[in-house]
């Protein structure tokens, strides 16, 4: 092929070299553009972004931890307050029971005793009441069994004095 | 200009194979360097996406340099790709040289003239362009008289320089280096055979190598900040 070709004529402009160049810098360029520079710069601008937006949510995510530490901070306080207005309140009905139970367990008492009490006295009434009605009914029986029998004179005397003594006792 | 190189002749317009071969040859190294090192994109880098992340960030920052930041985000793929290019295309020549017959096929295409001013010529009617079309023809054409009127010839004349020497700057550093290469080359191989001169060829050739690819380097780099200067001259507000 070389043949053909003629030995450079020494001062000739190579035009056609220079058109040769210029369109085929621009169909590289075009074919760089497309499959090397045009990815590359694009994955480059990705990180950017994406370095970018994490630095963002990483601010954000800092924040977020702050506020929910605080919220939790107090929280806890409140938690604690309450849990000592918990014990405060069973504190105070524990007392409050405490008094109710032995206010009752005393008025209890009382009542039992006043009951027992009233028992004994009524019992003793009782007790009394057919002690008298025995003795009545004795003395009557006694006095009938004496009055059936002849009466002595000292008997009767006996008998009077006893009476009367007994009338001066009454 | 070119020389002793072979040329044909399409649609009346003179190529270079040499240009054309060499040319093709970086433009399918550039490609496929960059659709390998962009595959398999993560959101966290590994390995060869931080390669090209380390270059996107490197010439984010040469262009970011020299402009107002509003426009920065708008020129940086121009700047990246100018400089993957022209880094490229200048260590090529370095890694690989390949004649046929006497005469060159295969060097840097940044080596050559025609080419750099190509360059040259294109980035200084883009900065032209975008000079327009940010400011209006108006405040675009008042620029040459600033600060004063009388300056006129001077602004144009650093219009032409800036063209020129963007150009030949790049051109310069990296014929001087292949030359150099082939004069050191042609001390191992004097008459085409292997000599004793190779002994001190040897370690001169791995030395000038390896400033090249440094002068490669920095000729793409500079390369780079003087079109994001010419591009934030034209565009920004005084």
């Amino acid at each position: 092929m070389f043949a053909q070709s003629v030995l450079a004529e020494s001062n000739s402009l190579y035009v056609g070299d220079m058109i040769f160049y210029i369109v085929s810098l621009v169909i590289l360029m075009l074919l760089v553009k497309k499959f090397a520079w045009g990815p590359v710069v694009k994955m480059m601008q990705d990180r950017a972004d994406k370095i970018a937006n994490d630095i963002d949510s990483a601010e954000t995510s800092r924040e977020e931890a702050t506020k929910l530490a605080e919220k939790r901070e107090s929280e806890l306080q409140n938690s604690r307050s309450e849990a000592a207005t918990i014990v405060g309140n069973a504190k105070q009905s524990g007392e409050s029971q405490r008094t109710q139970i032995i206010t009752t367990a005393q008025n209890e008492a009382q009542a039992l005793k006043e009951n027992g009490q009233h028992d004994a006295e009524q019992a003793r009434e009782d007790a009394l009441k057919s002690a008298k009605d025995d003795v009545a009914n004795l003395s009557i029986e006694i006095a009938s069994k004496i009055i059936h029998k002849e009466l002595s004179a000292s008997d009767q005397k006996a008998l009077i004095d006893s009476y009367i003594e007994g009338l001066g006792k009454e | 200009m070119g020389g002793d190189a072979y040329t044909f002749k399409l649609f009346g317009l003179m190529f270079n194979w040499t240009n054309v071969l060499s040319g093709l040859a970086v433009f399918a190294i550039v490609f496929f360097l960059l659709f390998w090192l962009s595959r398999k994109l993560t959101m966290k880098p590994t390995g060869k996406q931080n390669v090209l992340e380390w270059f996107v960030d490197f010439t984010n920052g040469i262009v970011q340099g020299q402009m107002p930041a509003e426009f920065a985000p708008r020129y940086s793929f121009l700047g990246f790709f100018l400089f993957i290019f022209i880094f490229v295309a200048n260590q090529f020549g370095l890694i690989l040289q390949f004649g046929w017959g006497g005469h060159e096929l295969l060097r840097s295409p940044t080596a050559d003239p025609v080419i750099t001013m190509t360059l040259s010529f294109s980035i200084m009617v883009l900065t032209h362009f975008v000079g327009v079309a940010q400011k209006g023809i108006f405040k675009y054409l008042k620029g040459y008289v600033k600060p004063y009127a009388l300056l006129l010839p001077i602004n144009l004349f650093e219009e032409f320089g800036n063209f020129l020497t963007l150009g030949l700057r790049l051109f310069g550093n990296i014929y001087a280096g292949e030359l150099l290469m082939k004069m050191i080359a042609g001390l191992a191989l004097p008459d085409g055979h292997l000599s004793l001169g190779v002994i001190y060829a040897l370690p001169l050739s791995v030395l000038w190598q390896g400033f090249s690819v440094f002068i490669g380097a920095i000729q793409a780099y500079v390369f780079v900040t003087l079109t994001s200067v010419y591009i934030s001259h034209k565009i920004a507000e005084e």
